[in-house]
């Protein structure tokens, strides 16, 4: 029993890491992106990716995930993701990196507006273009500021990720609660909280190591 | 013509006009001094040089070169290069805190690959010497006094070899005790190649470094000459009220 039992929580995990990996792959550039959209100086822009993030943040996921896979079904009689279990894991991934890329952005955002308009003048007098200001002087000191904050959202992502059950995606939860039915136990449903304890610790533990790696300058 | 020329600069920031029609010129190897009181349009002037604010109106021109005319906007390429005939030295040094001494002062060259790998390391070594932090150079901005961060970011400004160093009131922002040392950097700078504009309230040093000197009051030269005519014999009344404030 508890073989099976481990075997389908391992295999339910595996969902769970791909969704929380995935993401982070898509919603960390995609976040730096709508941050600079956030902050543009072309008004109609600014404006529009705003209320975009206003409207993300503003939703409870589970509830974006739900238009998200329903919705081109219910509105234009086109279920784009298809009915087989890699188009609704896609569903999910949509529906994450779009939330958590919102998230971000406002991260991103704080730690660019941060940083003293004197490095930039620094850089320009010195003749560099704005590309490089950004990639050489700027960003390292945006990483530096927002690890804390980001290391945050990437902990809430790991727990967010068992909302892909709402559409029948099978993570770790959706595989814990299924022994209820289907064998009369909910001690595997409590076994997944080991599991996310684990990787929270795992993820915290890079996290700080990563701070400490930038600590050796102010 | 003067190797430095500016001529009828102008600059409003919406309808407040700061710089109402500033002129002057300067020789190569020549120390210009700025004095006056805050809001004069000082730190806007040096600003103006260095392109960090695009001036309303007038030219500027080097060795010759008109390098800005109002009349003739220049794109941001022409900025950037136009920009490397001046330097700028920051009231807040703006060191970049992620690099070393070292780093600090190669960076742009590097970036803009000014010189040869081998040059940038001589070069690099000669100006670290040059403001005295041989035993610095491995260390971060955080981990340096306000003096010797300010000593670092001249030697990061002379990397580029601009034609015009700037200084904006490069001591303003350091105690007392520290002052002499950034002061002494400067002094040693003047030769007869380097060419400075200092804006400074370190009067007893504007009077031994300069050539010139030019009193800024609401966006207008109202006086201008050697360290002598207008300390010790100041025409204008505003120069007089000035001078007797700053306790010489």
């Amino acid at each position: 029993m508890i073989q099976d039992v481990l075997l389908e929580l391992s295999t339910g995990f595996l969902k769970t890491i791909e969704i929380f990996f995935f993401t982070l792959l898509g919603a960390l550039p995609l976040g730096l992106l709508i941050s600079f959209g956030s902050m543009s100086k072309i008004k109609p822009i600014k404006a529009v990716v705003s209320c975009f993030v206003w409207i993300i943040r503003g939703t409870p996921l589970m509830l974006q995930l739900i238009v998200i896979y329903f919705g081109p079904g219910l509105l234009f009689g086109n279920n784009i993701w298809g009915n087989k279990m890699e188009g609704r894991f896609l569903a999910v991934l949509v529906a994450f990196i779009i939330n958590y890329s919102c998230y971000f952005s406002e991260i991103y955002r704080g730690g660019i507006e941060s940083i003293p308009i004197g490095q930039y003048e620094a850089g320009e007098v010195l003749g560099l273009s704005k590309s490089q200001i950004f990639f050489k002087i700027v960003l390292l000191q945006v990483v530096k500021r927002i690890v804390p904050p980001m290391g945050n959202e990437i902990i809430t992502l790991i727990k967010d990720t068992s909302l892909a059950r709402v559409i029948a995606v099978v993570e770790i939860i959706y595989a814990g609660e299924r022994f209820i039915k289907s064998s009369g136990i909910i001690w595997p449903l409590f076994l997944t909280g080991v599991f996310y304890l684990v990787f929270c610790g795992i993820v915290t533990i890079l996290l700080k190591r990563f701070e400490k790696r930038l600590s050796y300058f102010r | 013509m003067a190797f430095l020329e500016i001529n009828n600069l102008h600059k409003s920031f919406g309808r407040h006009e700061v710089l109402k029609g500033i002129s002057f010129s300067l020789e190569k190897g020549e120390v210009l001094s700025i004095i006056g009181s805050s809001g004069g349009g000082k730190t806007t002037l040096l600003r103006c040089l260095n392109f960090l604010e695009i001036p309303s109106q007038g030219t500027i021109s080097v060795n010759g070169n008109t390098i800005f005319d109002a009349q003739n906007p220049l794109s941001e390429n022409e900025i950037r290069k136009n920009r490397l005939h001046f330097g700028l030295v920051f009231q807040q040094f703006n060191l970049f805190p992620q690099y070393t001494v070292e780093g600090n002062i190669s960076l742009a060259p590097k970036l803009l690959k000014k010189y040869s790998e081998e040059e940038l390391k001589r070069k690099t070594d000669s100006l670290i010497t040059r403001v005295g932090l041989t035993d610095k150079r491995d260390f971060y901005p955080h981990q340096l006094s306000g003096g010797q961060q300010q000593r670092v970011a001249i030697a990061r400004t002379l990397a580029m070899e601009p034609d015009i160093l700037c200084f904006d009131e490069p001591t303003s922002a350091l105690d007392p005790e520290l002052t002499g040392e950034v002061l002494s950097v400067i002094k040693s700078l003047k030769s007869k190649d380097n060419t400075m504009v200092i804006v400074t309230h370190e009067m007893d040093f504007a009077r031994e470094v300069s050539d010139k000197i030019i009193f800024i009051d609401d966006g207008l030269i109202a006086e201008e000459g050697t360290p002598e005519e207008v300390f010790y014999n100041p025409k204008n009344e505003r120069t007089k009220r000035f001078l007797s404030l700053s306790n010489l």
